[in-house]
């Protein structure tokens, strides 16, 4: 099929985005990777004509320069690998299950920690051990990817058109409008840090553009175009909280980036701790420009809590942990962004992050046989990577998502494939079973509670195999009877002033 | 007890603050209050200095003699930096100003491209000790010996030795100091490279306590123009001390009581104010303070 | 027949006939746009004319009158935020968005009144009032930053944090909304207007004094003008005019965030305005509109030098051409040009 145009073929081979032949798509991905210097496929206008014919065309924003290239070239490479797999035929396992919940298609990955267990306690026997109600038992699961018996999409091969946002909004903006209005893309893909949504969310919606988010963020965003397929506050704040409770003691200290994310997720924070037994003693809020810490590391002190919510972003403010570790303080930390996003772990020299307990959704440590195989898969077209996130993992599973729900639909008309999108899928993603919730257009992942040890090493002592993103459902959202297009944030929301008064209530 | 953990806790971290200060300025004091280059690839040569120091320490390498080597590279980058492009710019200081910038876009990209987003950054050397409540680094207590030490080398260097003798003729009337036999193109060669390589070795000095990445020298940029301008050009050393110890002591209690967005803003209006009510900086005062100290 | 004369006086490139043939060509092709490129391209050209009212403002405060300022996008986000906040509060009415523009510009004019007063009646150095502007800048930012909240409401709008303020309302007058090509229209006059007006002034009498303060403080000060008070003046014109590029930047984009008023979006103008040649008015709006063209381009291809490459050209153009590569491109002796435009007064402060 895709022969039927072999000029794009070969534009498309250059450009390491290459179809047919595999043996060449890894070479070049290799070179790609080796120099790490990707030249992305620009179309040529001619080609945004055709519509339903020609390429299915995935419009694809990210940073690849500037303050959040770290993020932006694992997405990138996400997105060239999803590509790549569709366009030879493969295709993650799950289907539409109506609402509700993971369904008959799930085959959720049940394999709990086996790597890294040492010195979080919990007793691991395998299928042959013995067996009694405290332990955990597991079975290693398949790997995920299967044939589609499609190459491409319908037929049609699948091409990334990725521009390079440079971490500065009013580009977003622009790049925003090329896309949809000059390339017309089917699908975008799009879309770091909130900042960059919320500039891009206005021309997408003017245009009723099909659009996925798939970063962790704030939550709250109830949006009739927009697909989030990152985990949000409720899924991340409320098992991370109750753990730290359990294990450490109720008296919980929050040092958050002082902006949309931090101030947010530190109210979650607050509001949460006491509905699991916990309180938050004190919170400060930091300037992204600050980049020492002494300070704030002795008002810690000054506190003396149990543990510490560390909610720090961007680079500056990574430098905390150094800082923190060299002068002595050795307090459990939990956090919703660390080591899943920015791989800490891997960059700074032990013990920096000892403690760190995060509720992640992913990250490349995962201890199971379809992340191994994820993980492999990557490696094999990007040697030189040196880790894999858990929003990478998110583009990665969306652009399948997105694929499959183009064949439900049996078109790439963006009104059609979003009635499919709003079916209740479920997804076997590299992390386990991801359902797509429909009224909402937020997904329920299967989070696992990551802790790092003194020697960095991650292990995975609990998990939740479905947590729902259910704060929008609770606010009455559905996107399907009553289209919005705005973000919600938790002082609209008289619940969440109900929560804080208990909390005052019992300090 | 708690109130002597106390007591150390706000000197260790007045001590800090001032550290910081002086350690992401003392580069650019030379540069800048010396040459009166406005030197904004400042940040990128602490980067640079930072990527050394990083890179030697993984290969096994000690770290003070990763800080040494760092200065010496740093000191001849910027010696090739002097020759080659700085030099056009002498008296033209806000020429400097944008060539400089362009500078530090092409350090910063250039290193992202070449090494990456991130390095795997070297641990903080010595351990922590306690007192009270409160616990501290042992490094951290290294850096504010070593910044003092730093800055009284550097008085020593201009006070002392010939180099000095003959930079500070320079810089006060180039001419009249050509005319009388000194080579004022080497001195500012020198003097540059002695500004690029203290940017670089503090950059390695501060390097474990950061993360190491392409755009980290950002971080230092507007700490170390703070500093300087309130410092004042009238005695660009003692200026230097004297405001980071004052910049210090407004930041370390306002933000130990109210948290660290309003410690930032109370050193940025202090700052602000500073300048409009001394816009001969802190050196000014303290320089005619001492005068007539002596002069007594 | 003054301003006329105004307008070719020697301040600026380009008094000859042929000039002003070129001249009018180029406006008549960029008001023809609508015939050739489509309506995405025409809001992108919206995108790159927008940002020249700013770089004319700091082309004069800097290239006239010898006052570099970092902080020129502070007034930028200002007006944007100014006019959000007004126009969102005034939708019931259609001007709102009138209203908001112009409380915007004022607010830009007393902000800057204010810093300006600080700044040039408390003496301060000259090279430090780029730092001053610096600072004020990422105040600014750092202060936007953390308004998140929902107790940073003004009226029906909020100030958004880091995320910035979104859903603000295009431009409108009457029932007219400026929108696609209207809006490029709109801002295309704006800019032309902008620029005559800026010849004009640098020509007249306000000029001259601005190149004296410029050349020698001290003397244009014993020929008994105040120096601080024409510096306030075109300090406050300046904020002005970067006011004016932020009211059209969130018009066209209807959403604007702190980072805007960022470190790296503070140095940019400066760039625009030392490639082109900072004391030539037209060689600036040239290297706007380009530079911010090459930048697009460069960022479309997905390519990543293209800090580098910014970086790049603004060295070689420092190191080659300090008087900006516009200015050294229309000086050259062209074979047809019998005369050598002359360059009124050499300038020296760099």
């Amino acid at each position: 099929m895709a022969t039927q145009i072999p000029k794009e073929l070969e534009t498309q081979a250059e450009s390491g985005q290459a179809v047919e032949r595999r043996t060449v798509v890894q070479g070049i991905g290799a070179a790609v990777a080796a120099t790490a210097l990707p030249k992305f496929g620009v179309m040529t206008r001619s080609t945004a004509l055709a519509a339903e014919s020609g390429p299915v065309k995935i419009g694809f924003i990210e940073d690849y320069s500037g303050n959040l290239s770290v993020y932006g070239l694992q997405k990138l490479h996400a997105a060239q690998l999803a590509i790549k797999e569709i366009n030879e035929g493969k295709t993650l396992k799950g289907g539409p299950v109506g609402a509700g919940g993971l369904g008959a298609e799930a085959n959720f990955a049940g394999k709990p920690p086996t790597i890294g267990i040492q010195g979080t306690g919990l007793p691991v026997v395998n299928d042959g051990g013995p067996k009694d109600h405290k332990d955990v038992v597991f079975a290693e699961d398949e790997d995920v990817l299967i044939d589609s018996g499609d190459k491409g999409i319908l037929g049609r091969e699948v091409q990334l058109i990725a521009p390079d946002g440079q971490s500065n909004n009013a580009l977003w903006q622009q790049l925003a409008r090329r896309l949809i209005q000059q390339d017309k893309v089917d699908v975008l893909v799009a879309g770091f840090a909130s900042a960059e949504r919320e500039a891009i969310r206005p021309i997408v919606d003017r245009a009723k553009q099909l659009y996925f988010y798939t970063n962790q963020y704030e939550g709250g965003v109830a949006d009739a175009n927009t697909f989030c397929t990152g985990p949000v506050c409720e899924q991340q704040v409320i098992p991370g909280v109750s753990y730290m409770v359990e294990k450490f003691g109720p008296r919980g200290y929050t040092i958050a980036a002082d902006y949309n994310f931090g101030q947010l997720t530190a109210a979650w924070t607050r509001a949460f701790a006491p509905l699991v037994g916990g309180e938050i003693i004190g919170e400060e809020f930091i300037p992204l420009s600050v980049s020492e810490f002494s300070t704030v590391i002795a008002r810690i002190q000054q506190a003396k809590p149990d543990w510490v919510m560390t909610l720090l972003v961007g680079q500056n403010q990574h430098n905390y942990y150094p800082q923190a570790a060299a002068a002595g303080l050795r307090l459990p930390m939990v956090s919703t962004v660390n080591m899943a996003q920015g791989y800490e772990h891997r960059r700074f020299k032990p013990p920096s992050l000892a403690g760190m307990h995060n509720a992640i959704q992913y990250q490349m440590e995962v201890p199971t046989n379809r992340n191994r195989a994820f993980v492999k898969r990557w490696m094999a077209m990007f040697p030189n990577d040196q880790y894999i996130g858990e929003m990478a993992q998110n583009t990665y599973f969306t652009i399948h998502l997105y694929a499959k729900a183009v064949r439900l639909a049996g078109t790439t008309d963006q009104q059609q494939v979003k009635k499919a999108l709003e079916s209740g899928w479920t997804i076997e993603a590299p992390e386990g079973a991801v359902f797509l919730e429909p009224g909402t257009h937020h997904c329920a992942h299967y989070i696992r509670l990551a802790v790092c040890d003194e020697n960095h090493n991650v292990s995975f002592p609990r998990s939740w195999p479905m947590i729902q993103a259910w704060w929008l459902q609770r606010l009455g959202v559905n996107l399907i009877r009553h289209p919005e297009y705005k973000q919600y944030v938790p002082d609209e929301d008289p619940y969440f002033a109900m929560f804080l008064k208990n909390k005052s209530k019992k300090t | 007890m708690d109130t002597l953990g106390l007591l150390a806790s706000i000197l260790y971290q007045f001590g800090t603050n001032a550290a910081f200060l002086l350690l992401a300025a003392i580069g650019l004091v030379v540069i800048l209050g010396m040459m009166n280059i406005i030197n904004l690839a400042h940040g990128e040569l602490m980067m640079m200095g930072a990527y050394i120091a990083t890179i030697v320490t993984h290969r096994g390498i000690p770290f003070p003699l990763a800080v040494l080597l760092a200065f010496l590279l740093v000191a001849m980058f910027g010696a090739a930096l002097e020759r080659v492009i700085i030099r056009r710019f002498y008296g033209h200081e806000l020429g400097a100003l944008v060539v400089t910038w362009g500078i530090s876009l092409i350090m910063g990209q250039g290193t992202l491209l070449f090494f990456g987003p991130f390095m795997p950054s070297i641990g903080i050397p010595g351990g922590s000790f306690s007192l009270g409540a409160y616990s501290f680094a042992t490094y951290w207590i290294v850096l504010i010996g070593v910044s003092a030490i730093l800055i009284a080398a550097l008085w020593w260097i201009y006070q002392n030795t010939r180099f000095g003798l003959m930079a500070r003729a320079t810089m006060q009337k180039a001419a009249m100091a050509e005319a009388l036999g000194v080579n004022t193109d080497r001195v500012y060669m020198l003097t540059f490279a002695l500004g690029s390589g203290l940017a670089g070795a503090c950059g390695a000095l501060l390097a474990p306590t950061v993360s190491i990445s392409p755009l980290m020298g950002q971080q230092f940029v507007a700490p170390a123009f703070i500093t300087v301008v309130v410092g004042g050009a009238a005695n660009v050393l003692l200026g230097a001390i004297g405001s980071s110890l004052l910049l210090s002591a407004v930041k370390t209690p306002v933000g130990l009581l109210f948290g660290a967005f309003i410690g930032t803003v109370a050193l940025l209006l202090t700052a602000l104010i500073i300048i409009r009510l001394m816009p001969n900086g802190v050196s000014f005062y303290l320089q005619r303070f001492t005068e007539r100290r002596v002069g007594a | 027949m003054r301003l006329l004369h105004l307008v070719n006086g020697g301040e600026d490139l380009g008094r000859s006939r042929w000039f002003w043939i070129g001249f009018a060509a180029v406006i008549l092709a960029l008001v023809a746009l609508p015939l050739y490129q489509t309506e995405f391209e025409a809001s992108n050209a919206s995108y790159y004319l927008l940002n020249i009212p700013l770089a004319l403002g700091l082309s004069m405060l800097w290239g006239y009158c010898g006052i570099l300022s970092f902080g020129q996008v502070a007034y930028f986000g200002i007006a944007g935020y100014a006019y959000g906040v007004i126009a969102g509060n005034l939708t019931e009415t259609s001007w709102g968005p009138l209203v908001g523009s112009v409380g915007g510009l004022l607010l830009c004019a007393a902000v800057g009144a204010i810093f300006g007063y600080f700044v040039f009646f408390g003496r301060v150095q000259g090279w430090i009032v780029p730092i001053l502007t610096l600072v004020f800048t990422l105040l600014l930012e750092t202060f936007l930053g953390q308004t998140a909240g929902y107790q940073w409401r003004i009226g029906a709008v909020q100030l958004g944090g880091y995320n910035g303020m979104t859903g603000i309302p295009p431009f409108q007058i009457g029932n007219f909304i400026f929108q696609g090509y209207a809006f490029y229209f709109f801002a295309l006059s704006l800019t032309v207007a902008v620029y005559f007006i800026s010849r004009i002034l640098m020509n007249a009498h306000f000029g001259k004094i601005m190149i004296a303060i410029r050349e020698d403080v001290l003397r244009t000060e014993t020929l008994g003008y105040d120096v601080r008070f024409y510096q306030l003046g075109v300090f406050v014109l300046a904020a002005m005019l970067a006011g004016l590029s932020g009211l059209l930047y969130v018009q066209w984009g209807n959403y604007i965030t702190p980072s805007q008023v960022g470190l790296l979006p503070a140095a940019l103008p400066v760039i625009w305005v030392a490639v082109g040649g900072r004391n030539r008015l037209l060689a600036v709006a040239i290297a706007t509109y380009l530079l911010n063209w090459i930048n697009y381009t460069l960022s479309e291809a997905g390519n990543q030098y293209a800090p580098v490459i910014m970086g790049a050209l603004l060295l070689l153009v420092m190191l080659f051409f300090p008087r900006g590569i516009i200015v050294a491109i229309a000086e050259l002796r062209w074979p047809w040009r019998r005369d050598v435009t002359p360059v009124s007064v050499q300038d020296r402060s760099a």
